[in-house]
């Protein structure tokens, strides 16, 4: 029994500790200056009330006050977009009429494009609001729109390639659906926070370094990868603290399964009560001026963060395909007792398979954080759309994950043409049902009983 | 620290609504789950359908509220099609991805401004429970009168709603528990120790699953309209995912393929929530609980804190007393595959 118990503790004393890791000081942040726009349908009912619905996924820009774009957010579902500033000066927010969810239009009186002078910040935060009444007017899909969303979709689609790999290996090699891998993505985003907004203070002394300033403060480009050796430190305390050792119970898998499910709560609320609720921005490249390539309009950022995915999955799948370890992942996810039995280290496989899964969740949730902003539900909301995505490229297979995490995530933006944005995540169900029935096995999963 | 009116409260919710709706979800939980051995991670859902069946009622269809629960059971019947028909004849995880994947589904249509038609959007649904109040009223429970004695005081209100809530508790587990006897109920405990036996006497195992997915999500439509009448208002947050993930940490709590389990495992998931939840309130109300000069936990950190002892319980009774307090080890789903 003290075994046992010395095991539990373990456990515990582990989620704690990634819970407090990050120090309490990662919430001093909330005075920063910024402009909060919201979006309020003021749709009329019966008895003529006013709702006060939030209007979700409705695109606002913000640009300086000579009218040069800086930078553009979608509302979220509560419908806030928030622009963090470096100062107070002229701005002017703009809302794109096109991003209004169908049938709907800005209420009469409301201008598109408001100007906020400098000298109107009475407070840090400055809130604009947009009031939208329902019109009949539905939205025309033009060729522009389409592009504009091939690329955030491409960018999407990367992202969620490479937040899917290590679920999909893990399946693969453990035959564990691990639900807390949401979580897994989310802790690389805090851990990119961390370094980067809060800093540490204890390095300060580090200063004279280029990318870290006197607050311990890592610039993203040297955060982003220590928060990739951390999310890969995550990944070997998750094989090493929990996984390794009810495998070596023989602990059946749907138990290891619905354990997940714990673990995730666990952090999920641990990540809230470290970070709280609100989403808020990473500090580098945040305000950045869009470029025009032909109909797109994309920020210098998201074309290196789309090129960057881009290379670090050919690097993956390259490293599967060509070197020894890779063959030997993939021979364990094929068939665990014939790698065993040609004399592969199992164990270690899975390990590293945990904390290269790890780390390239971290980076997507990175990268995520870097596109969007960093919330304590970031990774949860994305891994529905990364089941998705496996299940379309086949569980199991990393070279799935990497094809079907993309076409989930290209998919999921293009369908906004046809469905609201606040519903985007829908059509991705759709691509999941129909994978299960037409072809179970995924495009690249091999034709055997999966039932 | 106020003890008295901790352990008060705590009593009260070892009986409250909370664990009424709780325990119908559980029990409708335990027969796919406990007896069948399905992993269905959206009994939020199905709990969804219930609420905005009877809500529905009134903000669209304009009927009258008694036809709420039949709308329900048909949103219900139709939901579990659409769980069902593609991952019931693969392998156990798939109906996992695909029930949490259509509870969150479902969620986002319900709030959103598309459909606020039909849904009401973020705001919900109010006003649809009267007829269901008028009866109580009709019966002497006076709706703004205090009944019971302390601690356990409720309002007429509240009292009328908890005595259908017990009543539906009582008839849910009776089904289950004469069902579970029943040859169709042994074909189902069959089917989760070895599908393929089933199958090779002849049974046709996917039709059998889809019954017992289809029936646990109808007894669940009546969890999700115990707490719509309990509120007076549907609120398309109270049916998030995780809801699912607590209501099977109850059943785990109180035993898998038992009936006592599904039963008792929400009253005491509640009892000990609410009594963790107000001493940590309790004790975080003068400033943050800290210890020397280490802030642990400020007042606002509460409700997270309570959810992350939910997390570590449901993982620490996975690995250790996977068959909850009341269960079997030997009637296990877990260890199918």
């Amino acid at each position: 029994m003290p075994k046992r118990l010395f095991q539990g503790l373990l456990v515990l004393v582990m989620s704690l500790a990634a819970a407090l890791g990050f120090a309490s000081a990662a919430m001093a942040q909330d005075s920063d200056l910024s402009i909060r726009v919201q979006v309020r349908d003021q749709q009329r009912d019966e008895q003529g009330r006013p709702d006060n619905q939030p209007v979700a996924g409705v695109t606002i820009v913000l640009a300086d006050g000579q009218g040069t774009e800086l930078q553009r957010i979608e509302t979220d579902a509560e419908g806030v977009a928030l622009f963090p500033l470096p100062a107070k000066a002229d701005y002017v927010v703009t809302l794109v009429e096109d991003t209004l969810p169908d049938g709907q239009s800005l209420s009469e009186g409301t201008v598109v494009e408001q100007r906020i002078p400098a000298d109107s910040f009475t407070t840090s935060t400055r809130t604009i609001s947009y009031f939208t009444g329902s019109s009949q007017s539905a939205t025309q899909s033009s060729l522009e729109e389409v592009a504009q969303l091939t690329a955030n979709g491409i960018q999407l689609g990367l992202i969620l390639a490479m937040c899917s790999v290590g679920l999909s290996l893990i399946f693969g090699t453990t035959g564990l659906t691990n639900f807390a891998h949401g979580e897994m993505v989310t802790w690389g985003a805090l851990m990119a926070y961390l370094l980067n907004v809060t800093g540490l203070g204890f390095l300060g002394f580090l200063g004279f370094l280029p990318l870290i300033d006197g607050d311990g403060r890592f610039q993203i480009l040297l955060a982003a990868p220590f928060a990739m050796a951390l999310g890969a430190a995550l990944g070997y305390a998750f094989d090493w603290g929990i996984f390794g050792r009810l495998r070596r119970r023989g602990i059946g898998l749907i138990t290891q399964m619905v354990l997940t499910v714990g673990l995730s709560i666990l952090l999920r609320n641990a990540f809230l009560f470290q970070f709280g609720g609100r989403t808020r921005p990473l500090k580098d490249y945040t305000l950045q001026q869009a470029i025009e390539i032909g109909p797109v309009s994309v920020t210098p950022r998201d074309i290196v963060i789309t090129l960057l995915s881009a290379v670090i999955l050919v690097a993956v799948a390259m490293t599967l395909q060509m070197t020894r370890l890779g063959k030997a992942t993939r021979a364990v996810s094929d068939n665990v007792d014939l790698a065993r039995a040609t004399g592969i280290d199992t164990q270690r496989v899975i390990r590293i398979v945990w904390m290269a899964g790890g780390a390239l969740a971290a980076l997507g949730g990175v990268f995520r954080g870097m596109t969007e902003q960093v919330g304590f539900e970031m990774g949860s909301n994305l891994l529905f759309l990364m089941f998705a995505g496996i299940t379309l490229g086949g569980l199991g297979s990393a070279f799935g994950a990497l094809v079907g995490g993309f076409m989930v995530g290209l998919f999921v933006e293009l369908a906004t043409l046809v469905v609201p944005s606040e519903l985007k995540n829908t059509p991705a169900l759709v691509v999941l049902i129909l994978v299960l029935l037409l072809r179970p096995q995924g495009i690249l999963g091999k034709a055997q009983r999966v039932g | 620290m106020d003890w008295v009116s901790i352990f008060e409260n705590t009593l009260k919710a070892f009986v409250g609504i909370n664990a009424v709706y709780f325990a119908i979800a559980a029990l409708g939980l335990n027969v796919q789950f406990g007896y069948t051995g399905l992993l269905n991670f959206g009994q939020a859902g199905f709990m969804a359908c219930g609420a905005y069946g009877l809500g529905m009622t009134s903000h669209y269809f304009d009927i009258s509220f008694w036809w709420g629960p039949f709308i329900a059971l048909g949103f219900a019947v139709v939901l579990g099609l659409l769980m069902g028909v593609p991952t019931l004849r693969l392998r156990a995880d798939y109906l996992a991805i695909v029930t949490i994947a259509a509870a969150e589904i479902i969620r986002l249509i319900v709030r959103s401004v598309r459909f606020k038609h039909f849904f009401g959007g973020s705001d919900g649904i109010n006003g649809f429970s009267d007829a269901f109040r008028d009866v109580g009223q009709d019966l002497g429970i006076q709706p703004a009168s205090d009944y019971g004695i302390r601690p356990l005081e409720f309002t007429g209100r509240q009292l009328w709603t908890l005595i259908i809530g017990w009543l539906l508790v009582a008839l849910f587990g009776l089904v289950v528990y004469l069902l579970m006897r029943s040859p169709w109920g042994r074909v189902l405990k069959a089917i989760r120790e070895d599908e393929d036996a089933v199958r090779s006497l002849g049974k046709n195992v996917y039709w059998y699953k889809m019954q017992s997915l289809i029936l646990g999500g109808m007894i669940g439509t009546f969890a999700g309209m115990m707490l719509a009448l309990d509120r007076g208002s549907v609120q398309p947050d109270n049916y998030s995912r995780d809801v699912t993930f607590y209501v099977l940490t109850a059943l785990v709590l109180g035993g898998v393929a038992k009936v006592s389990g599904s039963i008792v495992g929400p009253m005491l998931f509640w009892a000990v929530f609410q009594f963790v939840d107000a001493v940590l309130r309790e004790a975080s109300k003068s400033g943050p609980i800290r210890i020397g000069d280490l802030t642990l936990i400020e007042s606002t950190q509460v409700g997270p804190v309570n959810l992350m002892l939910i997390g570590a319980s449901l993982m620490l009774l996975m690995v250790y007393r996977p068959q909850g307090l009341f269960g079997n080890r030997k009637e296990m789903a877990f260890d199918g595959r």
